[in-house]
């Protein structure tokens, strides 16, 4: 009896988490199908014949790989500068003493509570007058201080034993030589949390591209995405494709991190 | 000497913070501020601006559209949160039980979505439910039914553009719960056990009570997320048919699109952040009154 339960839980739990992936499968497969048989009828579940062209075509355009590349270079940038800026406030918070700390702190942690919607429209026009439009400046620069990630990494920081820093201090070492030499090589969990954050916020985003990136050079992959398929509404087969290719990076990603993203919900600290 | 320390702080602390307090003044704090200033005022790229005191407001709440566009968030969110919640809650007392191997496998599968994008999310939906031999309408067919117009029927089109948010979310709200649940201790289940507590039992009378905070808070944040939801309906529906989806988001973008004069869409957005805000308090204050005894 206890043993039929326990069988029936796994198969409704694989269940579960085929059904989760499932879309993406149904995304990736559908790439690999001719356009004749990606929609319509028949029904075909898995393709006739294996079609490459329209991957191949996607490696090949020009337009495609630029967005993923440019996308890409910026999502760099942005997560390594949202880890230094929120980093170096988060050790100054919670190591160190100057005047002004609490005001200085509330300051930074009430823009926490301002809804991103609230302030979209005049943050278009800051940094419309400040010449920022369609600029890889524009897309990173806004979002690079973060009173949540900044939040994490103090409270992660306030944990870390005074101890360690003790014979740093004998040895003559700068406040800046200690978050350089010891705080930084210990943040390491903190930051890949973080980090994949950051990336996936950036590679992600849809609303701020297609509001300040109107040269298409700079184009960002969800825009290009989103633009595609409206323009070429019915060519299923390589919308799904594209939009295969744009979504591997964020699975990789994913797939290298696994351990650290599902134990940081615990380090998240919702709870 | 200790002094002194303090001012070897005060500089090394300065220039630490000035990025962060910089970048926050310039990109968060004047353009709220500008955002209170301009809701004041007719204001537009070309022309001088005009003072006209309340009015902007005054438009928006008289406006049917804003309000129109007001319930179709809290409708939406109140379609998404509640059955992902209660989906999360079931399942992670499901993977509770599963073997470590399985469990692991199961957890990582229902992360996947997490870092998948909303415009991935809704090509692949849209896709889905093709009307012409998408997968769904398959499904239906299997049954005898005729196609649905999932996106353009304003009978479907919200519930549609539904679940792809409830498939974005989820699997992480399931592992936040997981993580919840493994931090009670073991001997409070086993203790109901011998008590004869069934499964639904434990659920109801341990999870829930020791976890309250835990729910209230994905249940705030979830519920503010989805109200603000923007990239679904923009690629899905554009807000159609007949305004089924157009959400609060959707709605000041498409003003910000189509309207010189920003003090009214300015306005609409300060709004939409005030009623949020009085939602979260008020679901705070609701959760809170309930109190359960320790």
């Amino acid at each position: 009896m206890k043993k039929t339960k326990k069988t029936l839980l796994t198969i409704a739990g694989l269940l579960v988490a085929l059904i989760s992936i499932f879309p993406l499968f149904w995304m990736a497969l559908a790439g690999f199908k001719p356009k004749t048989e990606v929609l319509g009828y028949p029904f075909k579940f898995f393709p006739t014949v294996w079609d490459f062209s329209n991957y191949n075509e996607l490696l090949h355009s020009t337009e495609f790989i630029r967005s993923m590349g440019v996308t890409f270079v910026g999502a760099i940038i942005f997560t390594v500068l949202v880890i230094f800026v929120n980093s170096m406030a988060a050790y100054s918070f919670a190591r160190l003493n100057f005047p002004y700390k609490n005001t200085l702190f509330i300051y930074v942690i009430m823009t926490m509570f301002i809804p991103s919607m609230a302030i979209l429209i005049p943050s278009y026009i800051v940094v419309a007058k400040l010449k920022m439009l369609n600029t890889l400046t524009v897309l990173i620069l806004p979002g690079v201080a973060s009173a949540v990630n900044m939040f994490l990494m103090r409270q992660f920081y306030l944990g870390i034993p005074k101890e360690l820093e003790e014979a740093a201090v004998i040895d003559g070492a700068t406040k800046f030589g200690i978050y350089r030499h010891i705080f930084l090589p210990l943040s390491v969990p903190v930051f890949v949390l973080v980090g994949i954050g950051s990336f996936l916020g950036f590679w992600n985003s849809l609303i701020w591209p297609i509001m300040t990136i109107s040269d298409e050079r700079l184009y960002q992959i969800m825009q290009t995405l989103a633009y595609f398929r409206s323009a070429q509404a019915t060519e299923w087969a390589m919308i799904m494709a594209g939009s295969t290719m744009a979504a591997i990076p964020t699975i990789i990603l994913f797939a290298v991190f696994q351990k650290y993203l599902i134990e940081g919900i615990k380090l998240s600290g919702i709870k | 000497m200790n002094k002194t320390l303090k001012k070897n702080d005060m500089k090394t602390a300065y220039v630490m913070l000035l990025p962060i307090v910089g970048l926050l003044t310039v990109f968060v704090v004047i353009p709220l501020i500008y955002a209170i200033f301009v809701s004041f005022y007719q204001w537009s790229f070309y022309q001088d601006s005009i003072f006209v005191g309340f009015s902007n407001y005054l438009l928006v709440l008289k406006d049917q559209a804003f309000y129109r566009a007001m319930w179709t968030g809290i409708k939406f969110a109140l379609i998404v949160i509640p059955i992902q919640f209660v989906a999360a809650f079931l399942f992670a007392h499901l993977i509770k039980n599963l073997s470590a191997k399985v469990g692991g496998f199961v957890k990582t599968s229902i992360y996947i979505p997490h870092v998948i994008s909303g415009v991935v999310a809704s090509i692949v939906f849209m896709f889905i439910y093709n009307y012409n031999g998408g997968l769904a309408n398959y499904i239906v067919g299997l049954f005898g039914s005729e196609p649905i117009p999932f996106l353009a029927d304003v009978k479907y089109a919200l519930g549609s553009i539904s679940l792809p948010a409830i498939w974005l979310g989820f699997g992480f709200t399931t592992l936040i719960i997981l993580a919840g649940i493994n931090d009670i201790p073991d001997s409070y289940y086993e203790a109901a056990e011998i008590d004869g507590a069934n499964t639904f039992h434990k659920m109801i009378f341990i999870t829930l009570p020791l976890l309250k905070n835990v729910f209230l808070y994905i249940i705030v944040v979830g519920l503010t997320g989805a109200i603000q939801q923007f990239d679904l309906p923009y690629v899905m529906t554009n807000g159609g048919p007949l305004n089924s989806t157009m959400t609060p988001n959707l709605f000041i973008y498409t003003h910000f699109k189509n309207d010189p004069y920003m003090g009214y869409t300015i306005s609409a957005a300060l709004l939409l952040f005030v009623i949020i805000g009085v939602i979260s308090a008020l679901m705070f204050r609701l959760v809170n009154s309930k109190k359960v005894e320790d």
